[in-house]
This record gives structure tokens, C-alpha cells and sequence, in this order.
């Protein structure tokens, strides 16, 4: 198993949970045992509590401000620079171009003809690399490089129907 | 060291309503309610065999099912939550039974139209029913959406009633929303403390805040129930996907917290009676997280529509802020102060306080999960694939579940006077926690890999995941199972006053 982004996102949140875990484990062991006036524990507990609050503050909008570069919503000007290409989603297939150019900024305009579908786009190892919903009346921009040439998978990411799990496309990316 | 759980102090001096009422109401609630998550436990666990490949289900049943299972669970956790915040206000001030049995009974007549729509009309638009699937493109007759809809719309109709009867009664008890909110206590605390009043006890912020958002989701619900209505009578009239989306989404993200934040008051009541002496009182720091948590669920909802990139792009900045700003009231109020009223506190363990104590657990590695899925750089990655479910799982599953059976084995203990063997517990906590984690590991694994939500074959590496999983799944269903006959047993109980030691 490859360690993608996603496997090191997945990562990430076991060592947070373990921490999490451990540390409220470790307070229920200390729970039985002899009592200890309530005043007590509060005085040294409410100044524990300022310092975690004071660190899940910046930790809150430093995680913000890292993550502003990665919303993936573009104006017009950024998106008129690119090719276009137009994506259907319907029931139950994805009209698409069947190929895409490698290393090149391109935008997706992606609609859908009866009811919501979602686009999800996988590159030939099976990484997700992007995704968008697809709504009837409103067109969706999405723009992406492909980075690596081959096949791409697209898979339905929306709830659609009795066929939803068999909605699929493929592209060549060249 | 005590060795006694404290009881209820019931205050003699106001009006409330009669012990025995309250706690047939709550009853009323919890039952049905329990049974409802019980039964669609046990379709969870089919719906995840079948992904696994341990038997087959054709994809209509699948998707039937899974629309089942989805909306009679958001009913029994809800009811479960109203059961129990209605017996502990009813703790302080007077509320009608027969206004809370008459929303009770609406919610339960939803709940068997819904049942009906789907296992005789074979609906499968998923409890989200996002417009417009439920109209076009059906495997199931148009009957069957429109006996949904009204089934949705007589649930919908009983929470508003409770909502209303909560607000109505907290407003009442308190002296309008500056008394319920504490707004003194914040803001003029010396004043407050000179004028001999006390504010709301931490259960009651509980009921505010459930009452006031819930009512914001019941108008949402409401509206859109009523739109899709009226578009199953006349398939001519058009409608605005996007706006429905929005109103399905602030109905159905804020129910599903408020299925949290009910039950959440069963910790604040229960929790300090496992303690030697400690208690939770209400603070400026409670009432200001409450506050906080009463508009920060209320708009985080637009981390749904992330990927619908027509949604206005300020909102969607607002999304990834109100859903970091909504994890600050649990992790720096509810659960810090939680553990801290445990610790060192010659605390009891009993199964009752052992679920209060790890559904908080679940509740923050729920929340772990779901701070990752709010970053919009990581939402590009699991929008829709069973990450979302994974994390949503782990609350509701291990944090709102183990509230209520905390809750409802306080009271068994409460009313026998005994407590279940070291034993018992262990194996219960060995099913339900570690059957549990084993089950949404799964969940957090496939969707880390990209695998879709809600599909009935899974592409790899789903359905080994899958396959893995549900052999955790069996053992949470096993654990549940002792759970509920450990329940029984103690209910069989005569009534004690007295509780034994350990």
C-alpha cells in the first residue's frame, strides 16, 4: 500500500485519535482511587484550559489560512485562460471527452441532465484527484492539471439510483 | 468515598411535573426509540455484510434498505434524545404530557409511513431524498415518494411541537431568553451573584439550544417537505435543485447534531452522580460555548455543498470556519470539563458510567474525523466516500448511542439498586467499543482510498474492507445484544431505594 496524501491524512487522524483516546484513558484511570475536592482540581484545571483553548485557537487558524490555497472555486478571469471542456452526468453515464491533454490547465464544466450526480475523477494508480458535483441547471467549473498521463476512472459520488454504483467513465489523459 | 449514587434532587419548591409522569413520557420516547436503532443496527449490519460480499442484496433492496436504515435511525436517536431532555426539564418546571405523547405520536405515525413507503413501495431516495430523485428516474411507484414525504412531514411536525413545547417551557422557567441564555451571568456577573439568582442548570442549554435550532431545521424541513409535496402533485412545477439542496441540508445536517447535543444532557445530570460530591454548575464559560454551538451547528451545514461550486463562495469560507469554530464548545467545555469533574474523583464505575464516560470518547474521535472532512483541501479527497460515514458513524454510533444507554442504565441502576459484575461490563465494553472501533476502522480506511459512499458494490478495495469489517460489526451487534439483556434484567428488578456498593 502506497502512502498517498489521503493514507497520510488517514495517518494523521489515528495519531490524534490515539492521543485523544490515551489522554481521556489515562484520566479515567486516575478517576477511582481517593477523591480530591472538586475546588481543588478546578484551580489547576481551568488554567490547563486557557492553554488548550489558547493552542486550538491558533492550531484552528493556522489550519484555515494553510488551507485557503486549496478551494478549489475559481472566478471568471482565472477560468478564462483555460480550454473547456463540457461534462454531462445523467442516469446512469458521464458524457465525457474521451481524451484529456497531460501537464495542461483545463477546466471541466460539469452539469447534469436529470438529477444530482457527483464526479470523482481517479488517475491510473486509483487516487482520487478531484471531484465535483454535477446538479441539473447549474454548470460547475472545475479546474485541474492532470499530471500523470493514462487512464483515468470517473465514478458517480452522488446517490442517483438503482445503477448508481455502476455510473462510470474512462479518459486518456496524453 | 461514596458508595451510593446520588439521586435526583427533585425541588420542592416549584411546580414540576410528577416523577412518575415524567418518567413515563420519557419511557414513551426512549422505548420505541431504542427499538428503532436497534433494528436498524441490525439492517446496518446487513447493508455492510452485502458491500462485503457476505450475501447478496439486489441493488434496489440495497438502496430501499439503506434509505430504511437512515431515516428510522435519525428518528429513534432523535426520539431517544427528546425522551430523555424532556424528563430531566420536566425536572424543573411543569411541561403537558399530553402535548409531548401527541408529538411522540406523530413522530411514530412518520416513522411507520416511512416503513411503509419503503418496504411496500420500495422508495429508495436515501433519508436525504435529494431533489429531484425522488420524481425522476424511480425503481419504486410514485406512491411510495409521496406516502414518504408524508410520512417525513408528520415527523417533521411532532419535533416542531416538542421543539415549541421545550422553548416554550424553558422560556417560561428561566424569564425569557435573557434568563435562559444566562446573559447576567456573562456579562454582569457581579450583578448577577449580588442579586441572589442562579442560572439554568447545563441541561437546560441543552434544551435551548436543541429547541431553538431544532425549530430552524423543522422550518427548513418543513419548507422542502412542502415544495417536494406540492412538485409530487404537479410535476410541472419547477424547482431550484440548489436551493432545495440547501434547505435538505440545514434540515438534515442540524437534526443529526441536535442527535448528539440532546443525550449530551444526560452527562451533565448523570456524570457527577458517579463522583464523590462533585458537580456541574453553570458557568459564563458553559453558557458562552452553549451560545456558541447554538449558531455554529446551524451554519456549518455548508461544508455539505462544498463541491457544488455555484453555491455563493463566501459561504463556503464560512463552512470550513463554523465547522472549526462548532468543535471549540466540546473540546474545550463539554469534554475537558467532563474529564475534569472525573478526575480524581473516586469515581464509580458502572455500565451506566462507563457509557456516559466513552461516549465522550466517541464523541471526539467522531469529531477528529470530521474536522479533517471540513478542511476543504482534504474534502476533495473524501466528499462522499465512506469517510463521511466513518466519522459520523463514530458519533452517533460511540458518542449519542452511548449517551442514551448511559442514561437509561443510570436509571435501571438508580431503580434496582444494583450494578452489573465487573464481568458483564467488560464483556458489553469488549462487543460495543471494541466491536465498535473495529466496524469504523473500516469505514476510515476505505474512505481514506477513495471508496464511495452509498454504493451497493464496491469498487477495491471496498469490498475486502468491507468483508473485514462486518466481522467487526457482528461483534458490536453481540455486545448490544448483552447490552439489552443486562437492561432487562435489571428492569425485572424490584425497585430500590438504595443502592449498594459496588
Amino acid at each position: 500500500m502506497r502512502l498517498t496524501p489521503e493514507l497520510t491524512i488517514f495517518s494523521v487522524f489515528l495519531i490524534l485519535a490515539a492521543v485523544a483516546i490515551g489522554t481521556l484513558v489515562a484520566i479515567a484511570s486516575a478517576a477511582h482511587g481517593p477523591a480530591v475536592e472538586q475546588a481543588a482540581v478546578q484551580k489547576s484545571g481551568y488554567r490547563l484550559r486557557r492553554v488548550w483553548f489558547r493552542g486550538l485557537a491558533i492550531s484552528a487558524v493556522v489550519a484555515f489560512l494553510l488551507s485557503l490555497p486549496a478551494f478549489p472555486y475559481r472566478t471568471r478571469s482565472q477560468l478564462a485562460s483555460s480550454l473547456h471542456h463540457p461534462v454531462t452526468a445523467l442516469q446512469f453515464a458521464f458524457v465525457i471527452p474521451p481524451v484529456l491533454p497531460v501537464d495542461t490547465p483545463i477546466v471541466l464544466d460539469v452539469t447534469a441532465t436529470d438529477v444530482n450526480h457527483g464526479v470523482g475523477i481517479y488517475d491510473p494508480d486509483g487516487r482520487i484527484v478531484a471531484q465535483v458535483q454535477a446538479m441539473p441547471g447549474y454548470t460547475n467549473p472545475l479546474q485541474l492539471v492532470f499530471k500523470k498521463p493514462g487512464q483515468y476512472l470517473v465514478l458517480c459520488m452522488e446517490y442517483c439510483g438503482i445503477a448508481h454504483h455502476l455510473m462510470r467513465a474512462t479518459f486518456e489523459v496524453r | 468515598m461514596s458508595d451510593t449514587i446520588e439521586t435526583l434532587a427533585r425541588p420542592a419548591h416549584r411546580e414540576v411535573t410528577s416523577d412518575r409522569t415524567a418518567k413515563r413520557v420519557m419511557w414513551l420516547y426512549i422505548g420505541p426509540g431504542l427499538i428503532l436503532v436497534g433494528a436498524m443496527v441490525i439492517a446496518g449490519l446487513g447493508l455492510r455484510m452485502a458491500q462485503g460480499g457476505m450475501h447478496t442484496f439486489q441493488p434496489g433492496l440495497f438502496y430501499s434498505l439503506m434509505t430504511l436504515h437512515g431515516s428510522a435511525m435519525m428518528v429513534g436517536m432523535a426520539l431517544c434524545g427528546m425522551g430523555l431532555l424532556w424528563y430531566l426539564f420536566a425536572q424543573e418546571g411543569p411541561l403537558n404530557p399530553t402535548t409531548a405523547v401527541v408529538a411522540c405520536a406523530l413522530i411514530l405515525i412518520g416513522a411507520v409511513l416511512v416503513a411503509i413507503s419503503v418496504l411496500v413501495g420500495g422508495f429508495g431516495a436515501a433519508w436525504t431524498f435529494l431533489y429531484p430523485l425522488p420524481f425522476v428516474g424511480t425503481y419504486w411507484p410514485s406512491w411510495a415518494t409521496g406516502v414518504f414525504l408524508a410520512g417525513i412531514a408528520c415527523v417533521v411536525l411532532g419535533w416542531t411541537i416538542w421543539c415549541l413545547q421545550m422553548l416554550g417551557g424553558v422560556l417560561t422557567r428561566y424569564g425569557g431568553l435573557r434568563g435562559a441564555f444566562a446573559w447576567d451571568l456573562v456579562w454582569s456577573p457581579s450583578k448577577f451573584a449580588k442579586s441572589g439568582q442562579t442560572p439554568p442548570p447545563p441541561q437546560a442549554f441543552a434544551v435551548l439550544v436543541s429547541a431553538v435550532d431544532g425549530l430552524l431545521a423543522g422550518s427548513a424541513g418543513m419548507l422542502v417537505g412542502v415544495a417536494l409535496f406540492v412538485r409530487w402533485l404537479d410535476p410541472t412545477l419547477p424547482l431550484d435543485p440548489l436551493w432545495v439542496k440547501n434547505l435538505t441540508y440545514i434540515f438534515g445536517h442540524t437534526l443529526a447534531n441536535l442527535t448528539i447535543y440532546m443525550p449530551l444532557a444526560a452527562v451533565y445530570v448523570a456524570l457527577p452522580r458517579y463522583t464523590h460530591h462533585r458537580h456541574w454548575h453553570t458557568s459564563a464559560v458553559l453558557a458562552v460555548a452553549w451560545w456558541a454551538t447554538l449558531v455554529f451547528v446551524a451554519i456549518a451545514y455548508f461544508h455539505h455543498l462544498y463541491m457544488d461550486f455555484a453555491q455563493p463562495r463566501a459561504v463556503q469560507y464560512i463552512g470550513e470556519a463554523a465547522s472549526y469554530l462548532a468543535a471549540f464548545p466540546p473540546a474545550v467545555v463539554t469534554v475537558f470539563g467532563g474529564a475534569l469533574l472525573v478526575y480524581r474523583s473516586g469515581f464509580r464505575w458502572t455500565l451506566g458510567s462507563m457509557f456516559l464516560y466513552v461516549g465522550m470518547i466517541g464523541w471526539v474521535v467522531g469529531g477528529i474525523g470530521a474536522l479533517l472532512d471540513v478542511t476543504v483541501a482534504f474534502n476533495i479527497y473524501f466528499h462522499n466516500t465512506l469517510w463521511v460515514v466513518a466519522h459520523f458513524h463514530t458519533y452517533l454510533l460511540e458518542g449519542a448511542l452511548l449517551f442514551v444507554l448511559g442514561w437509561v442504565f443510570h436509571c435501571l441502576e438508580e431503580r434496582s439498586g444494583i450494578v452489573s459484575s465487573r464481568a458483564v461490563r467488560t464483556l458489553i465494553g469488549l462487543g460495543v467499543f471494541g466491536g465498535g472501533a473495529w466496524l469504523l476502522l473500516g469505514w476510515y480506511l476505505a474512505g481514506a482510498q477513495g471508496v464511495p459512499r452509498r454504493y451497493a458494490l464496491q469498487p477495491a478495495p471496498g469490498t475486502d474492507i468491507s468483508w473485514w469489517a462486518s466481522l467487526g460489526g457482528i461483534i458490536l451487534v453481540v455486545g448490544l445484544i448483552m447490552c439489552g439483556i443486562e437492561a432487562i434484567r435489571l428492569a425485572r428488578r424490584p425497585a430500590h431505594r438504595e443502592v449498594p456498593a459496588a
